[in-house]
């Protein structure tokens, strides 16, 4: 008897979303995987078993794994910055302060703006904005534009990805800050030393799903970079801020090694998965159960 | 929470200003100014009283597909289509290959999901990889017969339908050298890259110090510029596929080879008279279109590709823009100082596998409309703004820059070789030239990456 | 919603300095905005010549760019085909994935396990990974492509891993099971509780995911590009196509065309808002 209302709500409650899941993510998924193991170069009506080849082809690969190494580079400053910044906005934001929802709606608009617009907006401001202020100020850091080196250009990028993933963010932490009742909130306020103590010991760990979920979705977007790393630089300056992402892209459509393209996001999608998984195990066990 | 937040209100009042300016096409301010580039150009006019095409009536109500891979002619392609349509009853619906995609990359796709165009506009590296497996053979068109020369040969058959001819060089603006030297200037008489580095120096002493605009951008760097190496072999395509087969197998050292130091010298030239000077990879595509059309530079290195942004900048059809060789030594013999490059650029492909036999005729139709019938023809040169490969077609391009290379080849001042490389030629080894012009490499280390690349690529070959 | 004075001055200057600094980092926020706003106003030219210069010192400011938009984009059939396409798959992906987390954390078994650990990994997976695999499966074999529903089925299963992970750990943190007990126990089936008591609760999350998804749905151009090919059904980001050209881009008009596309999404956030604030009370209860 309780083994069928069981399976009833199953078939009510898992089911219909575990089928859109596996039938849009997971079998093209598996098909993907199998495809890295033939000679399969997109177009071609044959597929030949090939093992593990095109793994070889990716060894070989040196750009692949600085662009890996890079990504991880990346990952790192941008993860810490854009949490940092968005649970301390989002803490505002939830304060009652005058025009809370104007500014929230603001926070919210670099997510609005996407694709090539995006990347056209920020080449303004580093190639236009910034050495126009160079020229007037004679500061070394503004002469050339952002883009044209590899240090500077790096740090675009990770300008811009804070800008618009803090927006996202923000939105997961207010909807976090929301859920806390007002004695907590209250208890959050921070005047002084004592306060800093409450928000560490009482708020951070009430916080502590949002920052799971917060840190899991930035970690990943981080790692899949590829819009803003194609509409901002391109890979360039001679290809110095190439993401992993971006490069398995060319290395599949550009360079036309299908199998190694998706062999080497193969590679990226588990090195992500066990980074993330760290990530999401760790903190998952500072949540406290409601 | 009774007042309305003012998030809110901002949104409502811009929401509706938006929308009352959207629907009445209200505009305020200075909208007709008669320099306005946003004005409507007036559309010459396409004469369509003479058409003597004959069409097969049996193909009437069939509808084929075309993927347009050149944004720029998407109107224009839709126009043409329309009046195919009208006389044929064929319909030709075109689809744009969209911002992001490679040409390619969508054709994959679209082949994978097994609904492929009819026809697809491509580059010529696609149609080679695809045409074996998935083209339509072509070999036995009428057309053939008028496109000699500028036809692509896969295993001696033709898979593809030359679109367009398209050139490139050092594009100038005769008014602004005039004005600056305060004489008459005549690009005939710029024989050698000492000739011109002259002329460079000669603007420089009248105030333009440095006359050249030069994108940084890969697919100019690495293809339009680095691909002289290969195709001033002899002048020719097969030339150019000989000078890569030696550099793969090593027969050609390019550090010894002279074409590679010849455009290494001509390069080092457009990158001293740089108006990016030193910040050559901060340079603004765009910009560089305004700026040649208001004078702060006289020259800019790309195609006729380019008239539609000069045009935008404030150019007139009438204006006196055209196109000085790539200089790459001083011997006023070579072919390299005397002619251009010119070839054909886009192919379009029909599909063999998916389309039926009803739609394959109309297509193979289509194609010949364009080229032998009045409309077609018109359609072409007039409204794409092409550079026809055919010699039976009697219209002449309106724009100054399509018109110099339409004169110069039809005088023999052009060369027809496109060198056919892997398709990241460009992303890669446009990389390395972005490298040298930022002066962050030299010239052995550039040679070094050509090589390289060449190596991975005879090794890729190999391993297949 | 009035700020309790306790705390004296020390209070009021921390509040002070820390709505100064909030207008800061606003103001670097909102600019690129501010930008596309300014430049949709403008011409080609100047936009790449003076793309800072204040409206008034341009010439020949005017609403041309979103006429055009309008017209080139067929503004409202594009706008009928994101908004069918949004609403369902928002509306679809909301509830279907809030039944799934719900299920997944009040039924601890391996299946509801196997299931998470694969969505959470999912997320993770680069979309170019499965793009041609996911073409050829739903063109090539099953031919279902060109279809609206298709793409609202895609857009469903693509963010159901991103939005069962959201409600689960909202349902985790904030919705006592004590409140479902006393619900079976009045006599109500597992649906009616869900439905009744659970899924009021969920406000907050549910209005962030409406948010986060109606906004991936509504802008994405990847996806609807690989499944929609009719002209007829064209979404609005792929309706702009028109305005890239090969080598350039027509920038001011690109801009219109995106605050004419966005427009209805900033609305649908600053509505929202409310609902998010209502997740306070919600928040109370326990």
């Amino acid at each position: 008897m309780k083994s069928s209302k069981k399976g009833k709500d199953f078939c009510i409650f898992g089911l219909p979303g575990m089928f859109c899941f596996f039938a849009v993510v997971i079998i093209p998924f598996v098909y993907g995987v199998y495809l890295t193991l033939t000679d399969w170069d997109g177009v071609s009506k044959t597929k030949n078993f090939i093992g593990l080849r095109n793994f070889g082809v990716v060894v070989q690969d040196k750009q692949f794994w600085i662009s890996l190494l890079l990504t991880f580079r990346y990952v790192i400053v941008v993860v810490i910055l854009v949490n940092v910044l968005a649970f301390a906005i989002a803490y505002l934001l939830t304060r009652g302060i005058k025009g809370q929802n104007f500014f929230r709606a603001g926070f919210f608009t670099p997510n609005l703006i996407g694709g090539i617009v995006l990347g056209y907006i920020w080449q303004f401001v580093f190639s236009r904005a910034f050495v126009s202020i160079g020229e007037s100020t004679n500061w070394s850091l503004f002469e050339v534009s952002w883009l044209s080196t590899p240090g500077k250009a790096f740090a675009a990028l990770v300008l811009v990805s804070v800008w618009q993933l803090s927006g996202y963010m923000i939105l997961i932490y207010v909807a976090g800050f929301m859920g806390l009742s007002e004695d907590v909130m209250e208890a959050a306020s921070i005047d002084g030393a004592s306060g800093w103590r409450r928000m560490i010991n009482i708020v951070m760990p009430l916080m502590m799903s949002s920052i799971t979920i917060c840190l899991f979705l930035t970690l990943s977007r981080a790692f899949m970079v590829y819009d803003v790393n194609l509409s901002l630089t391109a890979g360039g300056p001679y290809s110095s801020t190439e993401m992993a992402a971006m490069h398995v892209y060319e290395k599949a459509f550009t360079s036309r090694q299908f199998g190694a393209g998706q062999a080497e996001a193969l590679i990226l999608f588990l090195v992500v998965a066990c980074i993330s998984g760290l990530q999401v195990y760790f903190t998952k066990k500072q949540e406290v159960e409601a | 929470m009774k007042r309305k937040s003012p998030g809110k209100g901002i949104v409502w009042v811009a929401t509706m200003a938006l929308l009352t300016s959207a629907l009445t096409g209200c505009t305020f301010g200075f909208a007709s100014d008669p320099d306005d580039p946003n004005e409507v150009v007036e559309e010459v006019p396409i004469d369509t009283s003479v058409d003597t095409f004959s069409y097969d009536t049996t193909l009437s109500g069939t509808s084929i597909t075309l993927l347009n891979s050149k944004a720029e002619i998407q109107v224009a392609l839709e126009a043409m289509s329309a009046a195919y349509e009208e006389k044929s009853g064929v319909h030709v619906e075109v689809m744009p290959v969209t911002d992001g995609d490679s040409p390619y990359t969508k054709v994959v796709s679209l082949y994978n999901s097994g609904n492929p165009p009819t026809l697809s506009i491509l580059d010529t590296t696609d149609v080679i990889a695809l045409a074996r497996e998935k083209a339509a053979d072509l070999s036995e068109e009428p057309w053939i017969a008028e496109a000699e020369g500028y036809l692509t040969y896969v295993d001696g058959k033709v898979y593809s339908f030359p679109l367009c001819i398209e050139g490139r060089g050092i594009i100038y603006n005769k008014k602004v050298i005039e004005d600056t030297l305060g004489r008459e200037f005549d690009p005939s008489v710029i024989k050698t890259q000492a000739d011109f580095k002259a002329l460079l120096d000669e603007l420089a002493a009248a105030g333009m110090e440095r006359p050249i605009s030069m994108a940084k951008e890969d697919w100019s760097l690495g293809a339009h510029q680095l691909q002289y190496i290969y195709e001033t072999y002899d002048g020719t395509s097969e030339g150019a596929q000989e000078a890569i087969e030696a550099i793969k197998d090593g027969t050609i050292d390019l550090e010894s080879y002279d074409r590679m130091s010849q455009f290494v010298s001509a390069f080092d030239i457009l990158k001293a008279y740089n108006v990016a000077g030193k910040d050559p990879l901060g340079a603004d595509y765009d910009e560089m279109a305004i700026d040649l059309a208001d004078g702060k530079t006289a020259f800019w290195f790309n195609g006729n590709w380019a008239w539609p942004n000069i045009e935008e900048a404030g150019a007139k059809a009438e204006d006196a823009y055209g196109f000085l060789p790539y200089f790459m030594n001083n011997d006023e013999t070579d072919f390299v100082n005397q002619k251009i490059q010119a070839s054909p650029s886009k192919q379009v492909m029909l599909d063999g596998q998916f389309a039926s036999k009803e739609q394959q005729a109309a297509a193979k139709e289509f194609l010949n409309w364009i080229v032998y019938s009045e409309i077609g023809q018109q359609m072409l040169v007039k409204r794409c703004n092409i550079i026809p490969p055919f010699q039976n077609n009697p219209y002449e391009p309106a724009d100054p820059l399509s018109r110099d290379i339409y004169e110069k080849v039809h005088a023999g001042a052009a060369f027809n070789a496109s060198a056919i490389v892997p398709n990241d030629h460009w992303a890669v080894l446009g990389a390395a030239m972005q490298k040298y012009l930022a002066d962050r490499s030299d010239r052995a280390e550039l040679i070094e990456t050509i090589n390289a690349y060449w190596d991975e690529q005879a090794r890729l070959g190999k391993g297949e | 919603m009035k700020q309790t004075t306790v705390g004296g001055t020390k209070r009021k200057i921390w509040n002070a300095l820390a709505i100064a600094l909030l207008v800061i980092i606003f103001i670097a926020y909102m600019f690129p905005f501010l930008m596309v706003v300014i430049n949709s106003l403008k011409q080609k030219r100047d936009i790449i010549k003076s793309p800072f210069s204040w409206l008034f010192t341009i010439k020949g400011l005017s609403f041309d760019n979103f006429v055009k938009a309008f017209v080139q984009m067929d503004f409202l059939n594009a706008f009928k085909n994101s908004l069918i396409v949004t609403v369902c798959a928002t509306g679809l992906v909301t509830l279907l994935a809030a039944m799934l987390a719900y299920y997944i954390v009040r039924n601890k078994n391996a299946v509801s396990k196997f299931t998470f650990v694969l969505m959470v990994a999912s997320m993770i997976i680069p979309f170019q990974a499965i793009m041609i695999p996911l073409v050829s499966i739903y063109g090539g074999t099953l031919n279902v492509l060109n279809h609206r529903i298709t793409l609202i089925f895609m857009h469903t299963g693509f963010s159901m891993a991103m939005s069962v992970f959201m409600f689960h750990g909202f349902i985790n943190g904030n919705i006592p099971i004590a409140l479902e007990e006393a619900a079976v126990i009045d006599g109500c089936s597992h649906t009616q509780t869900f439905f009744k008591i659970v899924f009021p609760l969920l406000k907050p999350i549910i209005s962030t995911m409406v948010i986060l998804n109606s906004l991936a749905f509504w802008n994405d151009f990847l996806l609807p590009s690989l499944v929609l090919t009719d002209k007829k059904l064209l979404t609005l980001p792929l309706s702009t196509y028109s305005f890239y050209g090969t080598y350039s881009a027509d920038y001011g008009t690109i801009m219109a065309g995106l605050l004419l596309c966005v427009m209805p999404i900033l609305i649908l956030y600053v509505v929202l808002q409310k609902q998010i604030i209502g997740g306070v009370v919600a928040g109370a209860v326990k």
